[in-house]
């Protein structure tokens, strides 16, 4: 019983490591970024409006590895405490309980048709009528310095037949700063292929935290 | 009857709470109106003296407190709501429901609001929640900072607040601030008219002007939030008293008002992962003229705690807290001449309580905890201000060592 309760924990618990989110916004919202800490203090209700004074609502979700990783990754507490933390302003008379959504669905319906309203979903969801803000300043997507570089070995075929084009990668980073996984967003498949391959090897600076970056790989053939 | 009825409303509300989610909403003029309430019982048996005005020596579950409020957003920057609250501590607040606050709150910016009504005042950590156990794991929180007897001492004013959060650049955190003033009007059932009629004497009316201050500062080190408060205060009291030896038999008018009443406190916390620690540093500076003008006390207070708590798993949280009150006082004139003496040595146990406190918390579900808790204290703080123990509920005198069992449950939604 325990070894099934142990399971089902790490489960829960890597569930929600390994999940994917990503940060929505009303596109009355002109940012296209945040930074993290104004997310916190947005969602935390130390703040009310962005820094060019648009007024946010922050919209959570009730549970789940979506919002377990976003309390985690952003907030810096646990769902519990969270809601400890929102009853204390609640009974002391400075605060309301924010809104709380189930699904992902309801959250980008919610979203999309509130002015200032900033939630969060899993990076898969689909995101009709909202924008995605780009969160800088975490551990998570912080600038790495590139400490060794591999240029891409540009396909021959290719080059002679005068083919370039950009390809646009997004790797993830470890701690250590070795190139963990590379997710390809765009560009010539077989250009992408010798960029994956040199990307790969690429070493970053050490980090607290693994990290995400999106990175694009020209191809010239008059190079 | 009727507050029995009260009870078991507030109670049975709590109870089918169960499964709705964190916010109780109904609409209302077309507005999304919030509603939360909360009920506490607790049991309180000590091993020698009277506690907190109960019977604790015989065992005491007169302490009881429970509250509910309704809450609205009027516009995006503006937010209203209000709280009653009541409660019986042995032989103080006695059920008198009160109006715990009322406010109307305007956020223009991130670094500038205002709110105003009834405000619960911004004192250290805990001082506008500590009648909320269930936010906490222990049932008392160190009586040194926050004496669940004195609570009107601290806990509000009629006025307003200016507060807000600035970001420091580079990286450096936020400071949030808050600055306030208004009125604070204590309950005729509270620890210090309490303690005075032992002496005979009755308030009318006690309170004041109050203003001060908070700067908290969450520092750049995850999880660490350190901070200080200041509060001035302007109180006075009327009543009535007798004056034994005097004028004995014979109820003759009395006030009295503070030349200096002050509060410096300075706090920190730390919260990482499963762990919470806090620490806290008050002093308490309070020059009253009593007795109409006919007498002098000073009363001078230091106290801290230093606490920590750990989240043993999602229903389970363990914790310590070590709790050191000091009191030296000064008497004159009739205080004086009435034989009262002047006591500074706080290494005397009617000079101190130092408290060590162990405590464990269980959440039977996300709206229902228990709590039992053990407070081993020493000495018990016997002067012109009061900490918890009391002459009229302990006739036959102190005894150094007290040993207390606290069991404690909350409802909340």
């Amino acid at each position: 019983m325990l070894v099934v309760a142990a399971a089902v924990i790490g489960c829960t618990l890597s569930s929600a490591l390994a999940t994917e989110i990503k940060v929505i916004a009303n596109p009355n919202i002109k940012a296209d970024t945040i930074s993290a800490n104004e997310l916190k203090g947005l969602f935390l209700e130390e703040k009310i409006s962005l820094a060019d004074g648009t007024h946010i609502e922050p919209v959570f979700k009730k549970t789940g590895p979506v919002h377990e990783k976003f309390l985690q990754e952003y907030i810096g507490k646990s769902a519990d405490d969270l809601r400890t933390y929102y009853r204390a302003l609640v009974f002391s008379g400075r605060a309301s309980m924010p809104k709380e959504l189930g699904s992902d669905a309801e959250v980008v319906a919610y979203v999309s048709k509130t002015r200032g309203a900033i939630g969060y979903v899993s990076a898969e969801a689909g995101a009709e009528g909202v924008k995605t803000l780009a969160v800088i300043g975490s551990g998570r997507n912080a600038p790495r310095t590139l400490v060794t570089r591999i240029e891409p070995k540009y396909p021959e075929t290719l080059q002679k037949l005068n083919i370039g084009g950009i390809v646009r990668l997004q790797v993830t980073i470890s701690p250590k700063g070795n190139v963990e996984n590379v997710e390809l967003l765009g560009g010539n498949p077989i250009l992408a292929e010798a960029a994956i391959a040199a990307v790969r090897q690429w070493i970053y600076a050490p980090a607290p935290a693994r990290t995400t970056a999106e990175i694009s790989i020209p191809f010239d053939a008059n190079r | 009857m009727r507050r029995q009825m009260l009870k078991l409303a507030v109670f049975c509300a709590c109870w089918c709470a169960g499964s709705v989610s964190l916010a109780q909403e109904f609409k209302f003029l077309n507005r999304e109106i919030q509603v939360h309430g909360f009920a506490s019982q607790a049991f309180v048996k000590t091993d020698e003296n009277n506690w907190l005005t109960m019977d604790t020596s015989d065992g005491s579950a007169a302490f009881t407190d429970f509250g509910v409020n309704l809450s609205t957003h009027l516009t995006d920057k503006m937010f209203a709501g209000a709280q009653l609250y009541d409660r019986n501590l042995g032989q103080l607040g006695q059920y008198h429901p009160s109006l715990d606050w009322a406010v109307v709150d305007y956020r223009f910016r991130n670094w500038f609001g205002v709110r105003g009504g009834k405000v619960k005042t911004i004192l250290g950590l805990y001082n506008a929640t500590q009648d909320q156990d269930f936010l906490r794991t222990f049932a008392l929180l160190p009586q040194s900072m926050y004496p669940t007897d004195l609570r009107d001492a601290t806990i509000a004013h009629v006025g307003g607040d200016i507060y807000g959060t600035i970001s420091l650049k580079h990286n450096l955190g936020d400071f949030s601030y808050t600055v306030y003033a208004g009125h604070r009007s204590d309950s005729l059932y509270s620890g210090y008219p309490y303690l005075l009629s032992q002496f005979g004497t009755l308030f009318s009316r006690f309170g004041g002007l109050q203003y001060g201050g908070d700067l908290r500062w969450s520092t750049p080190l995850k999880g660490l939030l350190i901070g200080a408060s200041r509060l001035d205060q302007d109180t006075s009291g009327k009543g009535t008293s007798l004056i034994p030896g005097v004028f004995p038999g014979i109820r003759i008018p009395y006030s009295e008002y503070s030349k200096a009443d002050w509060t410096n406190q300075f706090y920190g916390e730390f919260a990482r992962g499963r762990f919470l620690i806090d620490a806290e540093y008050r002093r308490y500076y309070r020059d009253q003229i009593v007795f109409s003008g006919a007498g002098a006390d000073l009363d001078d207070v230091r106290g801290w705690y230093v606490s920590g708590t750990y989240r043993v798993s999602k229903r389970i949280r363990l914790g310590s807290y070590y709790s050191h009150y000091g009191i030296a006082n000064a008497v004159g004139g009739l205080l004086a001449t009435l034989g009262l003496p002047n006591m500074s040595d706080t290494g005397l146990p009617a000079n101190h309580l130092y408290d060590k406190v162990v405590s464990a918390r269980i959440d039977l579900n996300r709206y229902w905890n228990v709590k039992v808790e053990g407070h081993f204290m020493n000495g018990y703080a016997d002067s012109t201000y009061p900490d918890g123990f009391y002459p009229q509920v302990n006739p036959r005198g102190f005894k150094t060592d007290t040993n207390a069992l606290v069991v404690r449950t909350s409802i909340y939604f």
